[in-house]
């Protein structure tokens, strides 16, 4: 019995350190937020905001177009889903159900993509979208990021879970693709489509990088950009604000998260399993 | 006419051949088992009739139009699947009718014809029932009521009872019996339990390794089976198999030797080396024997015991005997009747004839 829980102890221990060093920066960030700017100096670790003052908030919903920067970026993590979710079923579904030339040579090359840093990607994709005429718009955030190799690959793995006779009976019935698609497929994959379209939306809601290029004018801004303001030398050091911003930045994709994560741990377990 | 007609057809897969040269005729409304061991090509043999794989080389012809190049829904198919393939996310009133939808048929006929199908496989009251709340016998009976729903001409099934219990198997070949009366489709059986075979088939076509053995109906291939692999396939425990050698109007079996009639003289013309088959429920346990043996082995599997018995000559051979009282401990070897032997090639493996009604018979291949 000792030595079980000695053992016990042995495998928890690295794993609480690791949930430490995982959820501090956002006990941090609460903390903060909840904190004036006297208690962020005097008492800057210390977790407890004592005493807890909302005017961190109050400041933010009073003066800062918080809801524009909301809208700005549920408009952008929206399409973006959706666009994503739809090539990935598509092209996934493709690989699953048609037998051409060259099949495993193309689906190996997209996995390739995974393995380009997006560094390097950067530079093409703003001269695109600079001759399409869509930077400091959203198009030319979202239109680089329609399609996703990471989303056809777990897509075509949740596909592969699907036994093949299914498809060969609804075929049989002289179902054409996209009724096979439609009546049988995304039917029995609705969980794994919620879960990676979860994980497509918390994603684009959380990008900084991109947006940050494109996007010039403080109307377009997304959340994150909004949120550099507070802590660049333009907006100065108001980190009890900025930390307000940023834990509200946050709620949305946390909850979405939480609600969501079985469907999202089934997705990847099937990915691991099943490949 | 909805016949099917195989034309020299063969499937590989890059360089592994997994059916050779087929040529077969399955007729109008007959029951036609497609038997033989696990990677015989009887499942290929039944997808290739579905359009589910692509024929290599050769011509399938249905109801007399070549169907290579048809897509499998433009067949009008009917086709159970071994995992029975019903739709988990769907309830069995809408699996059934699945096919009837996209066929855009009328509701009323949709609704006449899968209340119809519910009545004969007793599944009324589970129309709202999804597969997952369903045992694997109404599962079974699903699968059944969904293909025949569509009335198609051809009915293809690929080993649909595997997945029962024994008792449930006998229950489900006899609805399928009754099934195919009614409608009598062309149906298309894939299995490799020879019970199966027997009792369902107007006829039996065996496969091995992609070729095919002997195509007859199901008391032909047990009689006179075409060569060693199908006496050996069929029936169980399986034919007993001799070497046997023929000499001066006589047949030696180790160092056994009996008189053979004229009539098998005939069949055996000049051979000198053969191989003798028998059942093992034609055998005779003797005091007084033919053929000398002793016995090793009694199983009793409660309606008979099958005895094993190692002959003089080394070989060993089985013997099932029905009647509950007899002796077989005092047994000191074997009696046959030549009304129940089968001779093969030494080389071949070929059955070389057989008698029938006091007439000689050279092909046993059946047809």
């Amino acid at each position: 019995m000792k030595t079980k829980t000695h053992q016990d102890l042995c495998w928890h221990l690295p794993l609480l350190v690791a949930v430490f060093i995982q959820l501090w920066p956002i006990v941090f960030m609460v903390s903060t937020s909840l904190k004036d700017m006297d208690q962020i100096f005097q008492a800057t670790l210390n977790p407890l905001p004592l005493p807890p003052t909302l005017n961190n908030y109050l400041t933010v919903l009073g003066n800062f177009p918080l809801f524009t920067y909301i809208y700005n970026t549920f408009f952008i993590a929206a399409f973006v889903t959706v666009f994503k979710v739809l090539t990935s079923v598509l092209a996934a579904f493709a690989f699953i159900y048609y037998d051409f030339k060259y099949k495993e040579t193309v689906f190996n090359s997209m996995l390739l993509t995974f393995f380009i840093p997006i560094t390097v990607l950067i530079m093409p994709n703003y001269l695109l979208m600079s001759r399409l005429d869509l930077l400091n718009t959203p198009w030319g955030v979202m239109l680089p990021q329609f399609v996703d190799g990471m989303g056809v690959f777990l897509m075509r793995q949740t596909m592969r879970g699907i036994p093949k006779p299914l498809l060969e009976a609804a075929v049989l019935d002289n179902a054409g693709p996209l009724q096979v698609l439609r009546k049988v497929v995304l039917p029995l994959i609705k969980p794994s489509i919620i879960a990676v379209g979860i994980l497509f939306f918390i994603n684009s809601w959380n990008e900084y990088f991109w947006p940050l290029l494109v996007l010039q004018d403080k109307e377009t801004y997304t959340l994150p950009l909004a949120l550099q303001m507070f802590i660049s030398a333009e907006g100065g050091s108001e980190w009890g604000i900025a930390m307000a911003v940023a834990t509200l930045t946050s709620l949305p994709p946390l909850a979405l998260y939480l609600v969501c994560q079985k469907f999202i741990l089934n997705t990847f377990m099937q990915s691991g399993v099943k490949g | 006419m909805n016949s099917i007609v195989f034309e020299n057809v063969c499937k590989s897969y890059g360089d592994a051949k997994i059916v050779k040269s087929l040529n077969l005729e399955i007729k109008e409304g007959e029951r036609l088992i497609l038997l033989g061991p696990s990677g015989c090509g009887k499942t290929t043999t039944l997808r290739m009739i579905a359009g589910l794989e692509d024929i290599t080389s050769g011509q399938l012809k249905m109801g007399g139009r070549v169907v290579n190049d048809i897509a499998p829904g433009e067949r009008n198919i009917a086709m159970v699947f071994q995992s029975y393939a019903l739709f988990p996310h769907l309830s069995v009133w809408d699996n059934i009718t699945f096919g009837l939808h996209i066929q855009k048929l009328p509701e009323a006929e949709i609704k006449k014809r899968a209340d119809e199908a519910l009545e004969i496989l007793n599944l009324r009251g589970y129309e709202n029932y999804k597969p997952k709340q369903l045992s694997g016998g109404q599962k079974q009976r699903v699968a059944l009521c969904r293909a025949l729903v569509k009335q198609s001409p051809y009915f293809l099934l690929d080993e649909p009872l595997s997945n029962l219990d024994a008792q449930l198997r006998q229950q489900a070949r006899t609805e399928l019996v009754r099934i195919h009366e009614i409608y009598k489709p062309t149906m298309i059986y894939v299995t490799h339990d020879q019970v199966e075979a027997m009792t369902v088939a107007d006829r039996i076509v065996v496969l091995k390794d992609g070729e095919l053995q002997q195509i007859a109906a199901p008391d032909t291939i047990y009689r006179h089976p075409a060569n060693t692999f199908v006496a050996g396939f069929i029936g169980a425990p399986s034919m007993n198999i001799l070497k046997a050698r023929f000499n001066r109007d006589c047949i030696c079996i180790g160092k056994a030797v009996l008189p053979v009639p004229e009539l098998w003289r005939q069949v055996i013309g000049q051979r000198r080396d053969l191989l003798l088959g028998i059942r093992p429920e034609h055998c005779r346990l003797s005091e007084d024997a033919a053929v000398q043996g002793s016995i090793t082995y009694v199983e009793n599997t409660g309606n008979q015991r099958t005895v094993e018995l190692q002959l003089e000559s080394g070989e060993n051979i089985s013997v099932t005997v029905s009647d509950r009282n007899a002796d077989v401990q005092n047994s000191s070897g074997i009696c046959f009747s030549w009304d129940d032997v089968s001779l093969f090639d030494v080389t071949s493996g070929r059955n070389i004839g057989y008698i029938e009604k006091g007439e000689v018979f050279t092909d046993a291949m059946g047809s």
